[in-house]
C-alpha cells in the first residue's frame, strides 16, 4: 500500500495559514538506532490528525522534537510557522501538552498543580473556563483538594487533560489522551475534542485505540519503525478497505458459475457461500458486482463499512513481519 | 524571568519542611555547642581536653589544635563539624539534582512544554540553593547568638561575633562550589538517584583527600584538588580573617558550575 496525498477536500482557505504543524524530513538517531526517519508531515489549522504507530514506532520522540524536549539529528519542526528550535518559546507558547506519562508530583494537590502550571502559561487561565473543563472531566473541588499521589490513574490523566486544555491554546498535542480514562471519561474527552475542532484549535494526537483516532480524526499519519508510511484522511484509509457484502437470495441459486469467477467482477471475492447467501468482499466501487447480481433473485444486500482497523493492521503486521 | 521565579517558588514550597526542620536542627546543635562550651567553661574543662591530645596529634594539627580547646573554639566547631558538613552538603546535592529528579519523573515534560527556557532549570536550582543556604546559616548564626547571649557566664572568652560570620561565608562557599558541581551533574543526569550517588561519592572522596592531605605530607599536593583543601576555618579562628584567594576559587568553582550546567541543559536532549 501506498503512501496517500493529503486529503484535497480541505477548505482552501486553510492553505493560506501556515500548517499548524510542520515537519521537514525529520531525523534522530540515537547512536545506531534510528528513532524517526526522514519524516516530513503538514497539519492544517482546525484538523484533528491522528499519529500512529506501534510502540516504538517514534511517535512520542516526533512529539518530543516538535515541543524542543529532543534536538533532531536533521530536519526542521515549525508550530504555526515558528521554528520549534531557533524559536521555541514562541512555539510552545502555542502548544498545550498532554504527556503520555504523566510526572505529577504527588505531594501537590490536583489544585496545586493546576495553578503552578497556568503560571508558567503565557496567557492568563480564565477560571470559568478551567471550571468549564473541571466539570467536563468531573474532577470536583473536593478532588482537586486532594494530593495527586492519591488519584487513580484516571483522575491524574483527567487532571492532565485540564492542564493541557487550560489556557486554551491553538494546538494542541495529546500522546495516548485516552489511556486509563473509563469509557464515559473517554466519551466527555471525545465531546471537549468536537467541541475544540468547532472552536477552529488544531489537535495532534497519538493513540494505540483506532476506533477513537476513527471516531475524532479528520486525517491520520502511521509511522512505522520511525518512517512515516501513511498519511490520509480517515474516510480514505477506510475506502482503502474490503466492504463485506452479505447478498441475500429469494430462492436457492446455482453456486457452479462462482467455482470459475464468471459471474463476480475483478474486485470481488467470495468468503462463503450457501445456496440462498454469499458472503462477498468486494474492494472498491460497487458498481460492477451489483450489475452481475442483476440477472440473480436477490432479496436483500447487507453492507459491512471497513474500519480502519483493518487497513491499519495490514501495515502492522507488515511492521512485526518485517 | 517571572516563570523562572514561579518555578523557584514551587521547588521552594516542597522543600520547605525539610528546609525548616533543618534549619531548627542546625540552630539546635549551634546552641548546644554554646552550652558544651559553658559547661566546660564551668568545669575547667578545656585545659583538662588539651592534656588529652595526643604529642603527635598535636604535631601533625600544630597550634590549630590548641585554639579549639578553648570557649571560642567548641562554639566555632558547628561552622565545620563533620555532621554540620554532612547536612549541608547532603541539602545541595538533594537540591541540586532537582533538573534530573524532574527528567526522570517527566514532570519537565509539562512545564517545558510551556514557553519556558530549559535555563531556567539551572536558574531555579540556583535560586533554591542560594536562599537554602541563606536560610541553613542565617539559622546557624542565630543559634550561635541566642546561646551567646543568653545562657553563657558572663566571663566567657567570646570570640567577636564578626568571626562566627566569617566562619558562615567560608562555609556558604565551600557549599556554592558544591552546588555547581551538583548543579552540572544534576543537569546532565536522567536518573536522579544516580546524580545524587555521583555526587555524594564525589563528596565524600574530596573530604577524605582532603583530610588525607593534611594529615599525610605526601598527600598534600594531590588534595588541592579537593575543594575542601579551600575551606579553612581554623585559619578564620585563629587570623579571624577570610582567605581571599580561598573564598575566590571556591566561588569561582561555584560560578563555573552553573554555567556549564546551564550550557548542558541547552544542549541535550530532555
Amino acid at each position: 500500500m501506498g503512501r496517500v496525498a493529503s486529503d484535497p477536500s480541505r477548505d482552501s482557505s486553510h492553505q493560506k495559514l501556515p500548517a499548524a504543524i510542520q515537519l521537514e524530513q525529520i531525523s534522530k538517531t540515537y547512536g545506531s538506532i534510528a528513532a524517526v526517519r526522514d519524516v516530513s508531515l503538514e497539519v492544517q489549522p482546525g484538523e484533528i490528525f491522528g499519529f500512529l504507530g506501534l510502540n516504538g514506532a517514534g511517535k512520542t520522540t516526533s512529539i518530543r522534537i516538535i515541543l524542543d524536549l529532543v534536538r533532531p539529528t536533521s530536519g526542521r519542526a515549525c508550530v504555526f510557522g515558528i521554528d520549534c528550535r531557533k524559536d521555541s518559546l514562541a512555539a510552545r507558547a502555542k502548544i498545550g501538552y498532554l504527556p503520555g506519562e504523566l510526572g505529577f508530583y504527588g505531594d501537590m494537590t490536583g489544585e496545586a498543580t493546576l495553578n503552578v502550571l497556568a503560571r508558567l502559561n503565557d496567557a492568563v487561565v480564565d477560571r470559568v473556563r478551567r471550571g468549564e473543563l473541571l466539570e467536563r472531566m468531573r474532577l470536583p473541588s473536593r478532588d482537586l483538594r486532594r494530593k495527586v499521589r492519591d488519584y487513580s490513574t484516571g483522575m491524574k490523566r483527567k487532571l492532565g487533560i485540564v492542564q493541557a486544555f487550560q489556557p486554551d491554546p491553538p494546538l494542541l498535542i495529546l500522546d495516548e489522551p485516552t489511556e486509563g480514562l473509563d469509557p464515559l471519561m473517554q466519551d466527555a474527552l471525545y465531546e471537549l475534542l468536537a467541541d475544540t475542532r468547532r472552536r477552529r484549535r488544531t489537535v495532534f494526537m497519538s493513540s494505540h485505540v483506532l476506533s477513537e483516532v476513527e471516531r475524532v480524526c479528520d486525517r491520520i499519519g502511521l509511522l512505522r519503525r520511525g518512517e512515516l508510511v501513511l498519511v490520509s484522511s480517515v474516510s480514505d484509509v477506510r475506502n482503502m478497505a474490503a466492504r463485506q457484502i452479505r447478498v441475500l437470495f429469494r430462492e436457492e441459486v446455482d453456486l457452479r458459475p462462482l467455482a470459475t469467477r464468471d459471474r463476480l467482477p475483478e474486485n470481488c471475492e467470495v468468503i462463503e457461500t450457501t445456496a440462498r447467501a454469499w458472503t462477498l468482499r468486494v474492494r472498491g466501487a460497487m458498481g460492477p458486482l451489483l450489475s452481475s447480481l442483476g440477472a440473480l433473485p436477490v432479496e436483500d444486500i447487507e453492507v459491512r463499512e471497513p474500519h480502519l482497523e483493518e487497513v491499519l493492521k495490514t501495515y502492522y503486521k507488515d511492521e512485526v513481519s518485517s | 524571568m517571572r516563570r523562572t521565579v514561579v518555578l523557584a517558588g514551587h521547588s521552594l514550597r516542597r522543600v520547605r519542611a525539610a528546609l525548616i526542620v533543618l534549619a531548627i536542627l542546625l540552630a539546635g546543635f549551634q546552641f548546644l555547642l554554646t552550652q558544651v562550651a559553658a559547661y566546660l567553661m564551668r568545669r575547667d574543662g578545656f585545659s583538662q581536653l588539651a592534656d588529652f591530645i595526643p604529642d603527635f596529634i598535636r604535631t601533625a594539627v600544630g597550634p590549630e589544635a590548641l585554639a579549639f580547646m578553648s570557649f571560642g573554639g567548641v562554639v566555632s566547631l558547628g561552622y565545620f563539624h563533620p555532621i554540620v558538613m554532612t547536612a549541608l552538603v547532603g541539602l545541595t546535592i538533594a537540591i541540586g539534582t532537582e533538573p534530573a529528579g524532574e527528567i526522570e519523573t517527566r514532570f519537565v515534560d509539562l512545564t517545558l512544554a510551556r514557553p519556558l527556557p530549559r535555563e531556567a532549570l539551572v536558574i531555579r536550582t540556583s535560586i533554591v540553593l542560594a536562599v537554602a543556604g541563606v536560610l541553613m546559616l542565617v539559622a546557624m548564626l542565630a543559634g550561635t547568638w541566642t546561646g551567646l547571649s543568653c545562657c553563657v557566664p558572663a566571663d566567657a572568652e567570646r570570640p567577636p561575633f564578626g568571626v562566627f560570620a566569617r566562619l558562615a561565608i567560608s562555609l556558604a562557599t565551600v557549599i556554592t562550589c558544591w552546588g555547581g558541581i551538583t548543579l552540572i551533574i544534576g543537569s546532565a543526569s536522567r536518573r536522579r538517584a544516580v546524580a545524587a550517588s555521583v555526587a555524594g561519592v564525589l563528596a565524600l572522596t574530596a573530604y577524605l583527600l582532603d583530610y588525607l592531605g593534611r594529615a599525610w605530607q605526601p598527600a598534600a599536593p594531590v588534595s588541592k584538588v579537593s575543594p575542601f583543601h579551600y575551606f579553612e576555618p581554623m585559619v578564620v579562628i585563629t587570623t579571624q580573617s577570610l582567605s581571599a584567594a580561598d573564598t575566590t576559587i571556591l566561588l569561582a568553582l561555584g560560578a563555573a558550575g552553573v554555567v556549564v550546567s546551564y550550557i548542558a541543559i541547552g544542549r541535550r536532549d530532555i
